[in-house]
C-alpha cells in the first residue's frame, strides 16, 4: 500500500511580497473592520487630512507670491515720485499709443485704496490689465471690492472723494493682486508730465528686486521650520489615533498564528490606509479652503483661489512622505508593546525610555549649527550667504529633539511622584503607567512654543533694524499731506480749504525743502516758506511783512540753528536725483542779513519747524527743485470720519495728493511680509494643534469610557475624575513648557549669535509660553464636557 | 428599613433603552445580610435591574427604596455618596484602574470617602490577604491573572464594609475553579460582615451560593422561592 503523499510545504512569500501582503491585510481590516475600525480610520484621516491641507497651503505660498507679484508688475509703470519733479531717462514723446499716468493712492478708514489717473494721448492708448477700455475723463473703473464699498453705507465718505467720477466698469482679476483689493483707474484731462506724472506707452514694470538681508533670510528659515514642525508632529500623532483598540484586534490575529512582525506590519497597513484617506481628505479640504480664500482678508491681503496652487514637487513629496511616515511611526511605536494572543496586550514589561538617541537628535542639530558660529561675523556683515540647508536642518533637529526628549523627561519626573490627594494620585499613577499619550498630546505645542520663542527673540533682536517710529503719538488725531510746491496764493488757498473742512481744528500749510550749507556736510536745515500768518503760527514772530526771513531756533533743541545758519549763510538745494549722465540741478540762496532770529512754536502735530522761515517774496519757490507743499492738521480727537473728510478735501484739490495719518510705525516691506506670514501661520498652527488635541482627548476618553462608568458606579465624585484629568494634562504641559522655554531660548540665542546680535529681552517667552499653555488647558477643560457625559451608568451597558 | 423589613425594595420598575424594553414592571426586595441571585438569559434585563437597585441608572417608572429612602428623590451627588458609603461593586471585567497597583485599587473606595492613604491601604491589605492575593499587591492589573484580578475587585467591593454588594457576573470571565473560589470568598466575606449581596448571573452553579434566587425574564422579576411554594 502506497502511503498517502504528504502535503508539500511551500515557502511563503518573502521580503517585499510579505510586506505587501500584510500591509494589504491591514488596509482591509481598516475598511472592513466594522464601526470601531471605521471610526479609528476616520480619526486618523481627519487628523492627517488637517495636516496635509496645511502643508498644501504652505506648498502653495511660492506660486501665490509669484502670481501676485506678476500681476502687480504687469499693471505697474516706472512711475516717478508724486512729489518730486524727477526727470526720467526714457521719457516718451506723445503719440497715438501713449498716455499719461499718475499714481493716486489714498486710504479709507486705514485701508489702502490704490489707484492711478490715466490720460490718453491718442486713440491707441492701451487699457490697463483687466480693463476693457481706457477710462475717459470723469470715468473710473474699480475693483469689485471697491465697487461694493462704494455702494455700501460704510463707503459714504469715499463716494464723496470720488464724486467727480462715474464708475463705468470693474477691473477683472487679471488686473488685481487679490480679490478684495481696493483699486481703481480714473480718467483725467488735467495731467501734465512732471510732479509724479509720466508719459508711457504701456504697462509692465518690474521693480528691482530687493534681496533679503541675512537677518530676514534667517527669519524666513526659522519661521518655515517653526510653522511646519508642529504640523509634522501632529501628523505623526494622528496616525497613532485609536492605537489601544487596534492593539486588542491585533491580539486576535496573534491567536490565529500571526507572529509579532506580521502584526506590526498589519498595524502599519491600517495606519497606511488611514493616512491614504487622510491624503485624500487633506486634498479635499485644501480644495475647499482654497475656494473660501476669496472671503478672507488678512491685514489688507487677499488671495485668488486660482493663485493657491502647490508646487508640484512639494505636493509629490507630501503624497509620498505622509504614507511612509504613517508606516514608520506605527512600526516605531509598536516596538514597546508586546501584543500577545488571547486579547492581552501586556505593557507590564515596561522598559525605561532610553536617553541616548533622544539626546543624539538635538546634538546633531547643535553640531550642524556650531560651525556656523565661526562664520557669524560674515553673516553680520552681509557678505557671506547663509547656509540655508544647514541652518534649516540644525534648527529642525533641535526642535525634533525636544519632542523626543519630552516623553523621557515626563517619565523621569513622574516616576518621583509619590503622595498626594486622590486626584493627584490617580493622575500620577496614570502618567507613571504610560506617559506616552500625555507627552504626545503636548509635543506639538512644545515644538510650536519653542520655535515661537526663538522667532520672537529673533524678531525682537532685528526689529530695530527694520522698523522706525514716525515719532508721533498715535493717540493724537493728526494728519499730514504732501503735494507739489505751490505759489503763495495756491498754498494759502489750499490751506483755507483744509481749514474749512469738517472736523479739522487747526492746519498749517507751507512749502518745505531741505537745504545744505556748502562745505559743511553735516549742516542741513529746512526752509519753510509761507505767508506771515502761517509763519507766525510756526514761531514767535512779533512783526512780519512779505519779504521777511527768520532764523527759527527750537527752544532747548539740539541743533544750533541760530549760529550755524546765521544771516549771511549761503545755502544750496540740489535735485535729489537725476538721470544717468545728467547733472543735478540746484538752486543757491543766501539767508539775508536782515533775517531775524526767533524761537519756534509746535505745529499741530507737535513738531517744531526749526530752520529758516521765509515769506514768499524772499525766495522763488518755482526755482527750488523737489520742493513740496506740506499741510499738517489736527482733527477732532476720536472722530475717524474727520480724517476721511480731510482726505476728501485733499482728493478734491488733486486726487494724487497723499495723506498720512500720523502716529505709526514704518516697517521695512520684507520684514512686514515675514511678520504677516508668521501671524497667519501661527494662527493656522495653533488651530491645528487645538483640533489635534481635541481629537486626542476625545479618543482617550472614548477608550476609557467603561472604566469611567465603573468608577462612577462605586461613587467616585466627578470632581475627583475631573481634577485627575486636569493634573494629567498640567504635569506634561508644565514640563513641556519648561523644555520649550529652555530649547526656544537656546535656539533664539544661537540664531541671534549667528547674526552677532544680543538678546534684547530674555523674558519675551512669557506671553508665548502662556498662550501655548492656555491653548492646551482650554482644550482640556473643554474635553471635560464629553467626559461628564461619559461618566454615566449607561456606560456599563456594553457589558 | 422599609415597612416589610427589607433593606432594598423595588416596585414596578420600568426601563427602556430606545425601542428596547429592559425592565417591564419588575419588583424585588432584599433583606440585610441576604445573598440574592438574580438569574435570567442574556438580554432579560437583570443587569439593568442591578443598575436601578444600585442607583446607577434612573428607572423610567417605579420606585427603589433603600433603607426607607426613595432613590429617585435623591440628587446625583447623594446617590454617589450612598454608593461610596453603603454599596460595593464587582463587575465581570474592566473594572480595575489599570495604572494603579492592586493594593491601590482595593483601597480606592476608602480613599474616595476621605481615608488617609496609609490607613486605606492597611485596611485594603487585610482584605487582599483574606482573599489570598496579598502577594500581588504591588502588581498592576495587567500583570495578574483574571482570577487574581477578580479577587482584588471583591476586596475592593468589601473594603468599605458596605451594607450591600452588587455583583454583576463576577465569575463570567473566569474558569470554573477560579469562579468557585471567588464566589466562596465573596459570599463568606459578605456573610461575615452582614452585607447583603445582589448577584447577577446566568449560571446555576454560581447562583447556588445564594440564599434566594430571582429570575428575570422579559423585564419582569419572579421570586423562585414563591414559585416553589406555589408549586
Amino acid at each position: 500500500m502506497t502511503p498517502p503523499e504528504r502535503t508539500r510545504i511551500t515557502a511563503g512569500p518573502t521580503g517585499v511580497a510579505v510586506w505587501a501582503r500584510d500591509l494589504a491585510m491591514g488596509i482591509r481590516f481598516a475598511v472592513t473592520g466594522g464601526r470601531e475600525a471605521w471610526l479609528r480610520t476616520a480619526l486618523t484621516a481627519v487628523g492627517v487630512g488637517l495636516g496635509v491641507a496645511l502643508l498644501m497651503i504652505a506648498a502653495s505660498v511660492p506660486h501665490m507670491m509669484s502670481e501676485r507679484h506678476q500681476r502687480g508688475a504687469a499693471r505697474a509703470v516706472d512711475s516717478p515720485s508724486v512729489f518730486f519733479d524727477k526727470r526720467l531717462a526714457h521719457e516718451q514723446k506723445p503719440g497715438s499709443g501713449t498716455f499719461l499716468y499718475k499714481t493716486a493712492n489714498t486710504d479709507y478708514h486705514d485701508k489702502p485704496v490704490n489707484g492711478a489717473l490715466l490720460q490718453a494721448d491718442g486713440p491707441s492708448a492701451p487699457a490697463p490689465p483687466g480693463v476693457g477700455a481706457m477710462p475717459r475723463p470723469g470715468e473710473m473703473v474699480v475693483s469689485p471690492a471697491l465697487d461694493d464699498l462704494l455702494h455700501s453705507d460704510n463707503g459714504k465718505l469715499l463716494r464723496e472723494r470720488f464724486e467727480g467720477y462715474r464708475t463705468v466698469g470693474t477691473i477683472a482679476p487679471s488686473g488685481l493682486i487679490g480679490p478684495n483689493e481696493l483699486f481703481y483707474y480714473a480718467g483725467s484731462d488735467k495731467l501734465a508730465p512732471g510732479h509724479g506724472t509720466i508719459r508711457v506707452d504701456g504697462y509692465g514694470y518690474e521693480e528691482p528686486d530687493v534681496p533679503l538681508t541675512p537677518e530676514l533670510f534667517l527669519l524666513v528659515i526659522i519661521v518655515c521650520v517653526v510653522l511646519l514642525m508642529p504640523i509634522a508632529v501632529f501628523i505623526t500623532t494622528a496616525v497613532r489615533f485609536g492605537g489601544d483598540q487596534r492593539d486588542q484586534r491585533l491580539a486576535a490575529l496573534r491567536l490565529v498564528g500571526a507572529d509579532a512582525h506580521m502584526t506590526r506590519r498589519v498595524a502599519a497597513g491600517e495606519a497606511l490606509c488611514g493616512s491614504l484617506f487622510g491624503l485624500s481628505a487633506g486634498a479635499g479640504l485644501f480644495l475647499l479652503l482654497r475656494e473660501f480664500a476669496t472671503y478672507v482678508t488678512i491685514r489688507d491681503n487677499s488671495v485668488f483661489p486660482s493663485d493657491i496652487v502647490p508646487e508640484p514637487w512639494i505636493a509629490a513629496l507630501i503624497a509620498l512622505a505622509v504614507p511612509v511616515c504613517a508606516v514608520v511611526v506605527t512600526l516605531f511605536t509598536l516596538r514597546r508593546i508586546a501584543i500577545e494572543p488571547l486579547g492581552v496586550v501586556r505593557n507590564a514589561v515596561t522598559r525605561r525610555r532610553r536617553l541616548w538617541w533622544r539626546l543624539l537628535i538635538p546634538a546633531v542639530g547643535i553640531a550642524l549649527l556650531l560651525p556656523l558660529f565661526r562664520k557669524a561675523s560674515g553673516y553680520a556683515a552681509h557678505s557671506v550667504p547663509l547656509d540655508t540647508y544647514q541652518i534649516g536642518a540644525g534648527t529642525a533637529l533641535l526642535l525634533v529633539g525636544l519632542v523626543a526628549l519630552l516623553p523621557w523627561v515626563v517619565e523621569i519626573c513622574v516616576s518621583r511622584f509619590r503622595r498626594g490627594p486622590l486626584p493627584w494620585q490617580l493622575a500620577a499613577r496614570r502618567l507613571q503607567f504610560d506617559s506616552g499619550p500625555a507627552a504626545r498630546a503636548v509635543s506639538g505645542i512644545t515644538v510650536a512654543v519653542a520655535g515661537a520663542i526663538a522667532v520672537q527673540m529673533l524678531f525682537a533682536g532685528v526689529q530695530s533694524d527694520y522698523t522706525t517710529s514716525d515719532g508721533h503719538d498715535p493717540g493724537h488725531f493728526q494728519v499730514r499731506a504732501s503735494y507739489r510746491p505751490g505759489t503763495a496764493e495756491e498754498t494759502s488757498a489750499w490751506t483755507e480749504r483744509f481749514r474749512a473742512t469738517k472736523g479739522v481744528e487747526a492746519v498749517t500749510g507751507y512749502v518745505e525743502r531741505y537745504a545744505d550749507k556748502p562745505g559743511d556736510d553735516a549742516a542741513v536745515t529746512s526752509i519753510h516758506i509761507g505767508d506771515c500768518a502761517t509763519l507766525q503760527r510756526m514761531a514767535h514772530i512779533d512783526s512780519c511783512r512779505d519779504g521777511d526771513v527768520f532764523v527759527a531756533q527750537e527752544p532747548g533743541g539740539d541743533v544750533d540753528t541760530e549760529h550755524r545758519f546765521a544771516p549771511g549763510t549761503r545755502l544750496t538745494m540740489k535735485e535729489y536725483s537725476a538721470p544717468a549722465g545728467q547733472k543735478k540741478r540746484g538752486y543757491d540762496w543766501m539767508v539775508p542779513a536782515s533775517a531775524r532770529v526767533v524761537t519756534t512754536r509746535p505745529d499741530p502735530s507737535g513738531d517744531h519747524p526749526f530752520g529758516i522761515l521765509a515769506t514768499p517774496s524772499a525766495i522763488d519757490v518755482t526755482k527750488i527743485p523737489d520742493a513740496t507743499t506740506t499741510f499738517v492738521a489736527q482733527v477732532t480727537k476720536g472722530d475717524l470720519d474727520a480724517i476721511e473728510q480731510f482726505r476728501n478735501t485733499a482728493a478734491h484739490i488733486d486726487p494724487s495728493m497723499r495723506v498720512w495719518r500720523l502716529g505709526g510705525v514704518v516697517k521695512d516691506n520684507n520684514y512686514a511680509t515675514i511678520e504677516k506670514g508668521l501671524l497667519i501661520g501661527a494662527v493656522a498652527t495653533l488651530a491645528l494643534i487645538g483640533a489635534g488635541m481635541a481629537v486626542t482627548t476625545a479618543e482617550q476618553l472614548r477608550e476609557r469610557k467603561r472604566l469611567l462608568s465603573v468608577l462612577v458606579a462605586f461613587g467616585t465624585r466627578r470632581s475627583t475624575l475631573g481634577w485627575s484629568v486636569l493634573w494629567q494634562t498640567i504635569v506634561p504641559v508644565v514640563l513641556g513648557m519648561i523644555l520649550a522655554v529652555g530649547g526656544g531660548l537656546g535656539l533664539g540665542w544661537a540664531m541671534l549669535h549667528l547674526l552677532r546680535k544680543g538678546v534684547r529681552d530674555w523674558w519675551s517667552f512669557v506671553p508665548v509660553a502662556g498662550t501655548g499653555a492656555a491653548v492646551i488647558m482650554a482644550i482640556t477643560v473643554l474635553g471635560l464636557v464629553p467626559m461628564w457625559r461619559l461618566m454615566r451608568g449607561d456606560g456599563l451597558r456594553s457589558e | 428599613m422599609t415597612p416589610d423589613g427589607s433593606l432594598i425594595s423595588a416596585a414596578g420598575l420600568r426601563k427602556a433603552y430606545g425601542p428596547t424594553t429592559a425592565l417591564d414592571g419588575a419588583d424585588l426586595s432584599i433583606h440585610a445580610g441576604e445573598v440574592v441571585a438574580v438569574m435570567g438569559p442574556s438580554g432579560s434585563g437583570k443587569s439593568t435591574l442591578l443598575h436601578c437597585l444600585a442607583g446607577i441608572v434612573r428607572p423610567d417608572a417605579g420606585t427603589v427604596h433603600y433603607d426607607g429612602r426613595d432613590l429617585a428623590a435623591m440628587s446625583d451627588a447623594e446617590r454617589s455618596a450612598l454608593r461610596r458609603r453603603d454599596f460595593g461593586f464587582v463587575f465581570q471585567f474592566g473594572q480595575l484602574v489599570p495604572e494603579l497597583t492592586c493594593l491601590e485599587n482595593a483601597a480606592l473606595p476608602l480613599r474616595l470617602t476621605g481615608h488617609k492613604r496609609k490607613d486605606a491601604e492597611a485596611r485594603a491589605l487585610r482584605w487582599l490577604e483574606r482573599l489570598e492575593v496579598a502577594d500581588v499587591r504591588h502588581h498592576r492589573p495587567g500583570q495578574v491573572s483574571g482570577g487574581q484580578g477578580q479577587r482584588v475587585a471583591v476586596a475592593r467591593a468589601l473594603v468599605g464594609e458596605p451594607r450591600v454588594v452588587f455583583a454583576d457576573e463576577p465569575t463570567g470571565a473566569l474558569d470554573s475553579l477560579n469562579g468557585e473560589r471567588v464566589m466562596q470568598l465573596l459570599t463568606d466575606s459578605a456573610r461575615e460582615t452582614r452585607a447583603a449581596v445582589v448577584l447577577v448571573t446566568h449560571e446555576a452553579r454560581v447562583a447556588a451560593y445564594s440564599d434566594r434566587e430571582v429570575v428575570v425574564r422579559d423585564g419582569i422579576a419572579r421570586d423562585m422561592a414563591g414559585m416553589y411554594d406555589a408549586a
